[in-house]
């Protein structure tokens, strides 16, 4: 099929243009920005020597445009050099962190459309009834609740006052794995996954939930749900057969675009209960002009939502015949 | 008659509007332009953002127009730094370190003029006496007369006054006294608990023996030639020993170094201990120590060049002796070098460096799997982002009392001060919150005991003399008696701070010279200073520079 073909193709080429435009971007914004990675180090004992060293081992001593060349030839082989601040590979730095978030989100995400489409298809089920009245503002409320105050609450009940749950970390002090696997199968890991991961879902919950509802009361109207009922088919039949897998579709697009978004990490729900994540290095890197992590972290973020988009896109056209990528 | 009496009326109406004229103009002239007062942002250090708060306002009733300007500490640094000549006044720290227990580095580099240009001296502060002073007492070896000397510096600088001194805060840091016994826990002059001494020394009282502290920083690196994050520190001084530490009485005592003696003003003969061994169970040899101190001579170990710099030589005498000798006299040799330089196992080093030598990178960029050093405590473990784990050395002289060293990284401090208070940590090392908190848990719960010691860092205001007004004395001591420090001390730190007028620390106490010329708020006598140095004020009561001087700047 090679309308097929050249929708790829010209998709692909897209997507390369975008990522260039997004390495200019990072690598202009960063060295725009007022300040100067050489001020972490400002003590009375830094010299204009120490200073040359610096600038030269951050390749800073060189003109911008050199620079530039470095970063994008780098970009091309896949690397993106090393951290000023801790001087690692950055990559090493981004892989040390980066499971840890992923783990945490994506427990969270499950969860969390897990949650919101079942809550989300009875509640549409239930219109008008007190399950609506008391169900929607009770999803608005939690996903409007600030998160490092829900965060802080469950900390204060679950885990200073009954002390079900550890407060901080991923796993407990000293304790060692011989794999990361090992560490992730763990019930000591789990123990410190729940409170973090249960805080993000109810944050999470919200918008599956509330998609789920209105695409299925738009479902509900539609001429083949009354041909079903006109069947005599059972209302519950109808209504997990027919209507929820079709209110389905803006909901797994969402998903694909959730997993985008929290390859960034949380970094409020990371702060909140010390979670060795992605989200928390980011920040630092932007805060201490660390331009390589930086630069790294945000290209890895555009890289995930623009394949997530476009996984999105094709699922739309396999999950519902009625999309279609060929041009009319 | 009447014609003659008109026109004196309108001579005198015209010339009274001319001369109005003419004075207005020159007053415009001689207003003292707006100020502005730099701070970091309310969120990230909300004692100085409100302490610029408060100065403004009082700076203001001298008649001028202040503005505090908040920027991240990145840009503010960036500015204050490399554009010596744009800012105004700014609010600086110095934090508290073991090193600083010799008031060395603040009388030379806060103040001397060479590092007036691109060192720390950014406030422009020159005078020839002064740093005829912070010369000598580097190179005074006895103890008394380095002392008038540095005396005499406090003096100097309390007179000329660069800097408004506000406060030296107060440190609390808190523990679990059912874990560790409070008897061993020890008290470091101007550092507080939190220290080498407390780490080696804590006694277990029951089955817990881990030692588990936090930090709100990640940990930068591991590695002995590398100074990183303040964090980074606490671990490398314990993972690797030093020819001296600084005890607790903030002086430098022998530690890897049995014995030290000057044999003359530039010769130090250092013994070393027998008997040490690194983690990997090389012993630790005379070859070890002079290679620690040749490494950083050469390129790849730029951050500690400053603290060898000032050696010419170093000698093996015996299998134990050591022989440094300086290029010149250097009184805080002792702690500024031989107390600060890690001595770092020449076997795994020395290859490394001849490798680095070749590469782009120096030997910061270089990360031991498994550090290996001589000291109490060896590394087991680091999940980057969430915890250090430390075992103890048994075989070390000084080996620790408690089983692991467990620095869990927490970046909420709520977080840190539960989790001391249910049992996950049972020592608070940082604790960037209100200290009222942390009294009002220790009378709660009689598990933790909290201690708050006056710091060697202080908080203070830095004027850029380089720039009018400030380029006056009158001038800087009418802004120094118009700064409240008692309101500072009771209304940011809720007096959990010491009012200061001096670089050193009252917790210094062989150095800090109680006697330096004090400046007391008051602003009837702030605006005295001001009128008799010529100062004047206009209509609307902004201050006006003395008849003759022009505001010229630099950097515009």
């Amino acid at each position: 099929m090679p309308t097929r073909f050249s929708f790829l193709a010209s998709r692909l080429s897209q997507t390369v243009l975008v990522l260039w435009v997004v390495a200019t971007l990072l690598f202009l914004i960063f060295r725009l920005m007022p300040g100067n990675p050489l001020v972490a180090y400002i003590d009375p004992n830094f010299t204009a020597e120490v200073q040359q060293a610096l600038l030269r081992q951050f390749g800073l001593d060189q003109p911008l445009h050199v620079q530039y060349a470095v970063f994008l030839s780098n970009l091309v082989r896949g690397e993106f050099g090393r951290s000023f601040f801790s001087r690692e590979p950055v990559s090493q730095v981004m892989w040390q962190v980066l499971p840890n978030t992923l783990v945490l989100t994506l427990s969270a995400l499950l969860l969390a459309y897990a949650v919101g489409v079942v809550g989300g298809a009875l509640l549409a089920a239930r219109r008008g009834t007190w399950a609506e009245a008391w169900g929607i503002p009770a999803v608005l409320a939690t996903r409007a609740a600030p998160e490092f105050w829900v965060g802080m609450l469950a900390l204060a009940v679950f885990s200073f006052t009954l002390n079900w749950f550890p407060s901080s970390g991923a796993t407990s002090p000293g304790s060692a794995y011989s794999t990361w696997w090992a560490q992730v199968a763990s019930w000591d890991f789990l123990r410190h996954l729940t409170l973090p991961a249960l805080t993000l879902a109810l944050y999470l919950q919200g918008l599956p939930t509330l998609l789920m509802r209105s695409t299925m009361l738009e479902v509900m109207d539609e001429d083949f749900i009354t041909f079903c009922r006109m069947r005599g088919l059972p209302e519950r039949t109808i209504l997990l057969r027919h209507a929820a897998r079709n209110a389905l579709l803006p909901v797994v697009t969402a998903f694909a675009l959730g997993i985008g978004y929290s390859i960034g990490g949380n970094v409020i729900i990371e702060t909140v209960f010390s979670w060795p994540g992605l989200g928390r290095t980011l920040v630092r890197a932007v805060a201490a002009k660390d331009y390589p992590v930086a630069q790294a972290a945000f290209f890895l973020i555009a890289v995930v939502m623009i394949v997530m988009n476009f996984v999105a896109d094709l699922l739309y056209s396999l999950l519902d015949p009625r999309v279609s990528h060929e041009r009319q | 008659m009447i014609r003659i009496l008109v026109r004196i009326a309108v001579a005198v109406v015209v010339l009274t509007l001319t001369a109005g004229a003419v004075a207005v103009g020159q007053t415009q002239d001689r207003r003292v332009r707006e100020l502005i007062l730099l701070t970091r942002p309310q969120a990230v250090d909300p004692q100085e953002f409100e302490m610029a708060r408060l100065l403004a306002p009082e700076f203001e009733k001298l008649g001028l127009k202040v503005t505090v300007r908040v920027m991240p500490w990145e840009q503010l640094a960036d500015y204050v730094w490399y554009s010596r000549d744009k800012w105004d006044m700014t609010m600086w720290q110095m934090v508290g370190r073991a090193e600083r227990s010799d008031p060395d580095e603040f009388t030379f580099n806060l103040f001397h003029a060479s590092t007036a240009e691109k060192g720390y001296n950014f406030v422009g502060y020159v005078n020839s006496t002064y740093n005829g002073i912070a010369e000598a007492q580097r190179i005074k070896t006895d103890l008394k007369v380095r002392r008038q000397l540095i005396f005499e510096a406090q003096k100097i600088i309390a007179r000329d006054v660069p800097y408004v001194f506000l406060v030296f805060p107060q440190s609390s840091y808190a523990y679990n006294n059912t874990v560790w016994d409070p008897k061993s826990v020890v008290e470091q002059k101007g550092i507080g608990l939190k220290n080498f001494w407390t780490f080696d020394a804590a006694t277990p009282r029951g089955t817990q023996k881990d030692f588990v502290l936090n930090t709100a920083d990640p940990v930068q690196a591991i590695n002995p030639l590398f100074i990183s994050g303040s964090t980074d520190s606490w671990i490398t001084e314990l993972i690797w020993d030093r020819l001296l530490r600084v005890g607790p009485d903030g002086l430098p005592r022998p530690w890897a170094a049995e014995k030290v003696e000057w044999v003359d003003s530039v010769t130090l003969d250092v013994t070393l201990r027998r008997g040490m061994k690194f983690h990997d169970g090389h012993p630790v040899t005379a070859d070890d120590v002079i290679f620690s101190f040749t490494a950083p001579m050469g390129d790849e170990v730029p951050m500690y060049k400053p603290f060898v710099r000032v050696i010419d030589k170093i000698e093996k005498r015996s299998d134990t002796v050591i022989r440094f000798t300086l290029k010149d006299p250097y009184a805080p040799f002792l702690t500024s070098s031989l107390a600060k330089v890690n001595i770092i196992p020449k076997h795994i080093w020395e290859p490394v460096l001849a490798d680095l030598a070749k590469k782009p990178e120096n030997a910061e960029s270089y990360q031991e799997q498994v550090p290996v050093g001589s000291g109490p405590y060896k590394f087991v473990q680091w999940k980057k982002a969430e915890e250090v784990v430390l075992e103890a050395n048994p075989d070390h002289f000084a080996a620790p009392k408690a089983r692991r060293w467990v620095l869990r990284i927490i970046p909420n401090v709520e977080a840190a001060l539960g989790g001391l208070r249910n049992g996950e940590l049972n020592f608070l090392s940082v604790y960037g919150g209100d200290p009222q908190i942390l009294d009002q848990l220790a009378k709660q719960t009689p598990s933790i005991t909290v201690v708050s010691t006056m710091d060697i860092g202080m908080r203070f205001l830095a004027f850029n003399l380089r720039r009018p007004p400030y380029d006056d004395l009158a001038v800087r001591q009418a802004l120094n008696m118009a700064a409240n420090k008692k309101a500072i001390r009771s209304v940011v730190f809720k007096g959990y701070a010491t009012v200061a007028d001096s670089f050193v620390s009252p917790a210094l106490e062989y150095w800090h010279n109680a006697e330096v010329p004090k400046l007391n708020y008051n602003i009837k006598a702030a605006r005295d200073v001001l009128a008799k140095a010529g100062y004047e004020w206009d209509a609307d009561g902004r201050l006006l520079y003395p008849k003759g001087k022009v505001e010229t700047l630099v950097g515009k």
